[in-house]
């Protein structure tokens, strides 16, 4: 079932390797057999083409931002282990014992979710559990807000101290929201441009797949 | 009877079936390379994890041994009479801006209340603001005041105190230095080579950590914070802070 297209905006059913024309539509034989309506399938599958081409690199650039932050968020906890053990302890969540054990182990954490997301290796897995703790954040620094302590949310270093009034819940939580947003759009496309775990003919042979 | 025609017919099935075959085995090959790796990764991260922990718990620890401030009850430095009837506890950081400014304002009426025997007060210090910059100005303060207390008592503790406030280094500075705090500390009744020694060695340098820990266990977030018997302060000013004082010692 293969047309030969003389026009940019022809039609062609791919159904393997072949010589495809610049400005072609290409759908998947089942787009044609399987659905009662194929044009539409045809459109969306046209639109999908470019989504395919540009979607890599957003997610890549995603990649980049969430685990920049969370490199650097963990990066800048380590020096000062009393002042992390304090930011912590702000929150007034935790049991004392378990307050040092999460504020020293938070940060090789955060480092690892970030080194995997910039390099591109088990992306999905750290986008998640970047997700996870994302969440864990936001409730943490909602509870803050809600039982009205007046601390920093401690993210990047410091202490949790905070002069009085200064508090900045609502960036806080925004900034984290928007972040999770990005993980969670990793882990369902978490097919990237320029990640070591996977390489880009892996990206060809998907695009080709249809 | 096989034709020529069935016969390369028959290869090319065979040949599809072996492509088909190599591509199950490298899916496979990939799948078990991957498991491996996340196994790897995973027993990686948990060894520095607990490597990293360790090394902090290290890090934050203090020896038990270590020296405590003569005239200091726990991580405390109490001014005033033990009959007064009104507790303030005051949580402060020496290079702590909006604390000098509380200072500048309150100190004085807090002085008079403490004269007067209405008042005992509570300084729990807290150095919290270290940095490269002022070569951890905030811990050097606390522990000269620490040297202070110990060898001068209260009295010169509370000069020192007001004379830390008054000359206080700006934040982004470089601090004072060792010798403009034996200065000081000379300057409030603490003298003596031990109170030198005490300020260069850092002498009390665990104590004021476990100090600004304690601050924190007691839910301390930012200073200055100011309690007048139990209750935290929340008009920080002059007046404000006599009015929770009449009112605590009415009640």
């Amino acid at each position: 079932m293969r047309e030969d297209p003389s026009r940019p905006g022809d039609l062609i059913v791919d159904e393997g390797p072949g010589q495809i024309p610049p400005g072609a539509l290409v759908v998947a034989p089942s787009a044609i057999t399987a659905d009662s309506r194929p044009l539409v399938r045809i459109a969306a599958e046209h639109r999908g083409v470019r989504w395919r081409t540009v979607s890599p690199w957003l997610a890549t650039a995603g990649r980049l931002v969430l685990g920049a932050v969370f490199v650097v968020a963990g990066a800048l906890k380590v020096p000062d282990p009393a002042a992390a053990v304090r930011a912590v302890r702000a929150y007034q969540l935790l049991p004392e014992p378990l307050v040092a054990t999460v504020a020293f182990g938070m940060p090789v954490i955060e480092i690892a979710i970030g080194l995997a997301l910039v390099v591109g290796v088990f992306v999905r897995t750290a986008a998640i559990a970047s997700a996870v703790l994302l969440v864990v954040f936001i409730a943490a620094v909602s509870s803050a807000w809600a039982r009205g302590l007046q601390i920093d949310c401690g993210c990047f270093g410091n202490g949790g101290q905070v002069a009085a009034g200064q508090t900045a819940y609502p960036a806080e939580i925004i900034r984290d929201v928007a972040l999770l947003l990005v993980a969670l759009a990793l882990a369902r496309w978490p097919r990237s441009r320029l990640a070591l775990g996977r390489p880009a003919h892996h990206l060809e042979e998907y695009s080709r797949a249809y | 009877m096989p034709t020529e025609t069935s016969r390369q017919s028959k290869r090319e099935r065979l040949a599809a079936r072996r492509a088909a075959e190599a591509a199950a085995r490298e899916r496979a090959e990939r799948r078990r390379r991957t498991l491996l790796g996340g196994v790897i990764a995973g027993v990686v991260v948990l060894v520095v994890l607990v490597a990293v922990i360790l090394v902090q718990m290290n890090r934050t620890a203090t020896s038990p041994t270590a020296a405590t401030p003569a005239n200091t009850t726990d991580s405390v430095i109490v001014v005033g009479s033990s009959t007064a009837p009104v507790t303030v506890d005051l949580y402060e950081d020496f290079q702590c801006p909006n604390c000098k400014a509380f200072e500048a304002q309150s100190g004085s009426t807090l002085a008079q209340l403490i004269a007067a025997g209405t008042v005992q007060a509570h300084y729990h210090g807290m150095a919290f603001l270290d940095t490269s910059a002022n070569d951890k100005y905030s811990t050097r303060a606390l522990n000269a005041a620490a040297a202070v207390v110990a060898n001068g008592g209260p009295s010169a503790f509370q000069s020192f105190h007001d004379l830390l406030f008054a000359n206080q280094p700006p934040e982004t500075g470089s601090g004072l230095t060792d010798a403009q705090l034996v200065q000081y500390a000379n300057q409030a009744g603490a003298t003596g080579p031990a109170v030198e020694q005490a300020i260069k060695s850092l002498k009390y340098d665990d104590w004021v950590k476990n100090a600004t820990d304690q601050a924190s266990k007691d839910g301390v977030t930012g200073t200055p914070t100011v309690f007048v018997d139990g209750q935290k302060l929340a008009d920080m000013s002059a007046a404000g802070l006599s009015a929770a004082v009449s009112t605590a010692a009415a009640g």
